[in-house]
């Protein structure tokens, strides 16, 4: 059971989540803007924020920043546009997921498991190892997919276990190039591209059609588990 | 540039009349008769007291009339100081020889003084109508400054300028775009001569000559940066030159100031507008996903709690289509109203392909997908998100209008100048006659009445994708269904 704080204005979201994610089994806090949010986040602790973006008062945007100022609280925000400038301003700030509107429950809380997941997990260390047909060893830094060996470089390495460290949490471009390459100078989101289809193609079944790694459009790439 | 120097000497003021050159020389001679037919009522006065006061009057005279009257007045002064007073009297002859030697140095005095005194009055002369001209132009340039409506900085330019200028008219004159002057700001009916305008504005060429209406008549292109904006026409100008070319330029330096200041209002207008609309719409956006959101959501936890049934997956799928049709018309809105503008930038087409499988890959569920990308980067200056909704819409149409199980082909290639970004499938395509009619909104085939869809998508791919420059068509595919098409051209720099 994990303690879920939503946030919205709106009384039907705030209902329609709040039974999603009792159904599930979690404690939910409900509060109808960011301010509210900030004053609950002084003295209570949660495993999970699902956050409206636009709001009277304070908005998700500054409820991101300011909650991620104060913890590592995975923080999952609802959206209403297709903006792709947003969701980068907004994953930037700290937020770790975003859902469009109208979303299904059922993708809320697959989204959500995602990142429960990580509760009580340091941030930086990968916290799967293992999905489908697929195993990774960090130690040897050996991968294994239907019990054969898959010789990934050691790029390719360093970009599956930075999406394995906070699996269901998207990863801008910008993101992934600064944590991988230690730099965005000189590298571009093309061969960001070319690196995740080598990779698709070693551990995905369809590399077309990715289950596992998958493309976030404009925005970056998520590993969704 | 000719230009005239027969009004740069005049000078305004109290004395002016009395200061044209024609009266000057009588003027003098008469000022110094006057002195002499003065100096003869006190016959007891010394010679040198004489002499003193006769230097007096050939001082005033250069003073007021300058050098050629001063002169004149020095010789007159001698001959009479000779003439009247040294003995002996009324004869030109000089008794003593000492007197000699004092009638000469008399004249050579008389000459220098009326020389410095000419000098010291015209170097007066000189810096007071700077001083003048300098405040005239500080002031010409508050009133230009302070006015940012061209009709009335027209209207205030012309009344000022005739007031600086000491003129009796004022025309100002602007060219069309067609480069033909007209009168745009007047002070008066009085005419102009419109050939020497012409030319002052064609050649850039000043004209400036004696007024019939005294002072000068003068002709000034506008200049703004190398081009011309006009010219400036005054007449019977008691001004100096200078003044009149300073006043012409601050003249088109304000008109510039206007149009940049209308420029820059009319675009902040725009954007204003734009970002209101746009603010209109995303909230508007917001009122109508809100409550589908939360319909969806309540009956999805319904039945999730009372177990899956017929009515709530109909209700569900009913809403599904809800959305869809909610999206597009918030979508056709956006781009009637002139919001959508591309935001550009330079893109792999690669990237396209692959943004707009990842979010629309899902209607391709039931069939074989296959992605073709070209080796080299192909890349196009486009605003990605438009381009990957576009893309999207073909997607989904190949995955709507084509069976289960069948072959879709996505593809992007260069060829020439162009990239291309091909959806192609294996359904029973479109008549080549119906193609190009159903890239319009709200046509669909009879043949599709059985499957659900607006027909709206294809003409919000096609609106999206000519926004950024491209083109959309349909033609046949070689699988024998039907090939999406979209155009771009290549993106200038590698």
């Amino acid at each position: 059971m994990s303690r879920v704080l939503v946030v919205d204005d709106e009384a039907g979201i705030r209902k329609v989540v709040r039974d999603s994610f009792e159904r599930e089994g979690h404690e939910v806090t409900t509060c109808v803007d960011g301010q509210e949010a900030l004053e609950r986040l002084e003295d209570e602790e949660f495993d999970l924020i699902v956050t409206d973006l636009s709001m009277p008062r304070t908005d998700g945007l500054e409820l991101v920043r300011e909650a991620r100022r104060r913890s590592a609280v995975p923080i999952l925000v609802l959206t209403v546009k297709h903006e792709e400038r947003e969701k980068v301003r907004l994953l930037d700030a700290g937020a770790d997921d975003y859902v469009t509107k109208p979303f299904s429950t059922a993708e809320l809380l697959a989204r959500a498991r995602a990142l429960l997941r990580r509760t009580g997990t340091p941030s930086d260390k990968p916290v799967l190892t293992r999905w489908a047909d697929v195993e990774v060893n960090l130690e040897a830094r050996s991968v294994v997919k239907k019990g054969q060996p898959v010789h990934l470089t050691p790029t390719e390495f360093s970009l599956l276990t930075v999406l394995l460290s906070k699996p269901g949490a998207v990863w801008t471009h910008r993101q992934l190039l600064a944590t991988v390459w230690g730099t965005t100078a000189g590298v571009t989101n093309d061969t960001l591209r070319v690196h995740m289809g080598s990779l698709r193609r070693k551990l995905e079944d369809d590399p077309n059609r990715p289950r596992f790694i998958r493309t976030e459009p404009w925005v970056g790439y998520r590993f969704s588990p | 540039m000719p230009r005239p120097g027969s009004w740069r000497d005049y000078n305004p003021g109290v004395l002016e009349s009395l200061r044209a050159r024609w009266v000057g020389y009588p003027a003098a001679v008469l000022l110094v008769l006057a002195t002499i037919g003065i100096l003869r009522f006190f016959p007891g006065l010394a010679d040198s007291s004489v002499a003193l006061l006769l230097l007096l009057s050939v001082f005033l005279a250069a003073w007021i009339w300058e050098s050629g009257p001063g002169a004149a007045a020095a010789v007159l002064a001698t001959l009479g100081f000779n003439f009247f007073f040294l003995p002996p009297v009324y004869t030109f002859t000089v008794e003593d020889p000492r007197n000699v030697v004092a009638l000469v140095v008399f004249l050579l005095s008389g000459l220098l003084i009326g020389h410095l005194s000419a000098l010291a009055r015209r170097r007066l002369r000189l810096v007071e109508g700077e001083r003048e001209d300098l405040a005239a132009m500080t002031r010409i340039s508050q009133a230009f400054l302070s006015d940012t409506n061209r009709e009335s900085l027209l209207g205030v330019a012309a009344d000022r300028l005739r007031e600086s200028l000491g003129a009796r008219h004022v025309s100002i004159l602007l060219a069309d775009e067609q480069q033909k002057l007209s009168v745009a700001a007047s002070t008066s009916d009085a005419e102009i001569r419109r050939d020497l305008a012409d030319l002052a504005y064609r050649q850039g060429n000043s004209a400036a000559f004696p007024s019939e209406l005294g002072g000068t008549d003068i002709y000034l292109p506008i200049p703004v940066g190398v081009r011309r904006e006009g010219v400036l026409a005054a007449r019977g100008v008691r001004s100096s030159e200078g003044l009149a070319e300073g006043c012409a330029v601050l003249l088109g330096l304000a008109l510039e100031r206007e149009r940049f200041l209308r420029l820059a209002r009319a675009a902040e207008e725009t954007k204003t507008s734009d970002e209101m609309k746009s603010t209109l719409l995303a909230a508007l956006a917001h009122d109508l996903k809100t409550p589908v959101t939360a319909a969806r959501g309540a009956i999805e936890n319904w039945a999730a709690e009372a177990g899956p049934s017929e009515r709530s997956r109909l209700a569900l799928s009913e809403l599904e289509s809800l959305t869809r049709r909610i999206g597009q018309l918030m979508e056709v809105v956006r781009l009637d109203s002139g919001v959508a503008r591309p935001r550009r930038e330079v893109v792999n087409c690669a990237e396209i392909v692959e943004a707009a499988v990842a979010r629309f890959g899902d209607a391709l569920a039931e069939h074989a997908l296959f992605i073709d990308l070209p080796r080299t980067e192909t890349r196009v200056e486009v605003d990605p998100s438009q381009l990957t909704e576009a893309l999207g819409h073909g997607i989904e149409n190949a995955g709507r209008y084509s069976p289960a199980g069948g072959q879709i082909r996505v593809s992007a290639s260069a060829d020439g100048s162009s990239a291309f970004l091909r959806v192609s499938d294996q359904g029973a395509g479109v008549p080549p006659s119906e193609r190009e009619k159903v890239l319009e909104r709200f046509v669909r085939l009879p043949s599709a009445a059985g499957v659900p869809g607006s027909g709206l998508g294809l003409a919000i791919a096609r609106s999206l994708v000519e926004l950024n420059g491209g083109k959309v068509r349909l033609a046949g595919s070689p699988e024998g269904g039907t090939l999406f098409e979209i155009e771009l051209p290549l993106a200038s720099r590698a």
